[in-house]
């Protein structure tokens, strides 16, 4: 969910900035580390990067009929961990204020923060629990997925929320928000975490070592779910 | 997702024009917009801004004004919220519903308008640039600056492969469409996933490829590129300045001042 240009007032998007640039720096500063170990990450990155992009400007299917597109931060977060999906999300995110006129140029700090960090954040962590617990594979990318678009869409509205108090209290108009957009955002949540976990299935059949060499599954795992295929 | 918006910017006249100046008017557009406080500035500056792109970007009307209203719907949910909810005072009119007591006051809906305003001048900035300034023209001006090189690169290789994965998009999704892929919500879904699926093996392929055709190449993790001069012409500084000096006059005199 984005927050178009102008939108936020004025302490609050200097404010956004500032949470988001040193978590972007520090993103930066793994990603560099990463670069100098292993160079070609870096066109893998990129077409990474371009993949969230075209994802993220496909229409999904939705059953009100309004157009509603995947973030497609949650998949990248399992699948690169947080730091470096949030570089690539301020790069995706300012080429989707430039060529599809979503968001803005002082809102990035905010969109950044709520589709960037928060929500990668947020679904890294619990994919890794889950994981650890011994989750069925698809089921966790599944609520991870489901998760990350919560996180920010839940983080969204308390932006919106915090530079809109109503009559001075900022819980009032943060339930205002969450309650009106949660009508579009529950169900696009559900949605993108089941197409995640569909995608994870199709690349589980067809290229598994994808997977396994990016760390998001160990090759017994995947091996075990591909015989579960067949 | 047939048209981004850098199609129009390749074409645009404007884009042989100097990328300094061209950031400075918008970054004064939109700072001005988000730091006023009365709802005629940020409107002046959407006019302004759209003549300019429509006019001497030669941006068709038609498709200009859909890509503005593009986030009407989040927009206007928010105003409307605002308009209800913000502020303390008279309300100005009120109905019941459901028991709870829904009321417009003056300090929201001079808010949601506020914000309405400041949304389109801001939109109308962002879109003066997108429209007149392939992201080609940009990577120099990042480049200058003290970003860090590999953050450049990386945008720079996504932004090419963009519209390479855009155009397998497109045309496996309109083959899944005449094969009556799209017909019902289930199919659809299927659909999706699977153009999903296929795009995401395809780019990391892509991705293995890019790499060993660069370091065939000698890449050694720096793209350089030509960074054209082109100096501004008197005649822009003029429109510039009158334009800069209208904004701050209306800025001055409707300091305070609200529609109602």
């Amino acid at each position: 969910m984005h927050i178009f240009e102008g939108f936020l007032p004025s302490p609050w998007w200097q404010i956004w900035f500032a949470v988001s640039i040193p978590v972007i720096m520090y993103g930066i500063y793994q990603m560099n580390k990463l670069v100098s170990q292993r160079r070609e990450i870096v066109p893998l990155l990129a077409v990474a990067g371009a993949f969230i992009f075209v994802m993220s400007s496909l229409k999904l299917p939705s059953v009100t009929g309004s157009s509603s597109h995947p973030t497609g931060t949650g998949m990248a977060a399992i699948l690169f961990g947080p730091a470096v999906t949030s570089v690539l999300s301020v790069i995706v995110l300012l080429y989707q204020s430039l060529f599809l006129a979503h968001g803005g140029l002082t809102t990035l700090g905010a969109n950044v923060f709520s589709m960037g960090i928060a929500g990668p954040f947020v679904a890294y962590a619990f994919y890794k629990m889950a994981s650890k617990a011994g989750m069925n594979f698809y089921l966790n990318v599944f609520l991870a997925t489901a998760i990350a678009n919560w996180v920010t869409y839940v983080v969204t509205s308390l932006q919106l929320a915090l530079a809109f108090p109503f009559e001075g209290s900022v819980f009032a108009s943060f339930k205002m928000f969450a309650l009106v957009f949660a009508t579009t955002q529950v169900p696009l949540a559900i949605m993108e975490g089941a197409l995640t976990a569909l995608i994870m299935k199709y690349v589980v059949q067809i290229k598994g070592d994808v997977l396994v060499g990016l760390n998001v599954l160990t090759s017994s795992a995947a091996t075990k779910l591909r015989e579960a295929m067949e | 997702m047939t048209h981004i918006l850098d199609d129009y910017a390749v074409s645009s006249p404007l884009r042989y024009r100097n990328n300094w100046l061209k950031l400075t008017v918008v970054a004064f557009g939109i700072l001005a917009g988000v730091s006023s406080n009365s709802p005629f500035v940020p409107l002046v500056i959407a006019v302004c801004m759209s003549f300019a792109t429509v006019y001497f970007g030669k941006v068709p009307a038609g498709p200009y004004f859909r890509i503005l209203a593009a986030p009407a719907g989040f927009v206007m949910v928010s105003a409307v919220i605002i308009a209800f909810f913000f502020g303390e005072g008279e309300k100005l009119f009120s109905f019941e519903v459901l028991g709870f007591t829904l009321g417009v006051g003056s300090a929201g809906l001079n808010m949601a308008l506020l914000v309405l305003a400041r949304t389109l001048g801001g939109m109308s900035c962002l879109l003066f640039l997108s429209l007149t300034t392939p992201m080609i023209e940009l990577f120099s001006v990042l480049k200058a600056t003290r970003i860090p090189d590999s953050f450049i690169e990386i945008s720079m290789m996504m932004y090419r492969y963009i519209f390479v994965f855009l155009e397998v998009a497109m045309g496996v999704k309109y083959a899944q469409t005449v094969r009556l892929g799209y017909k019902d919500f289930r199919t659809s879904f299927r659909s999706v996933a699977m153009l999903a699926t296929n795009l995401f093996i395809r780019s990391w392929e892509q991705g293995e490829k890019l790499y060993v055709s660069m370091n065939s190449r000698c890449y050694d993790g720096k793209l350089t590129m030509l960074d054209e001069k082109r100096p501004v012409r008197l005649l822009e500084i003029v429109l510039t300045c009158g334009y800069f000096t209208l904004v701050l006059a209306v800025f001055y005199f409707t300091r305070g001042i609200s529609f109602i």
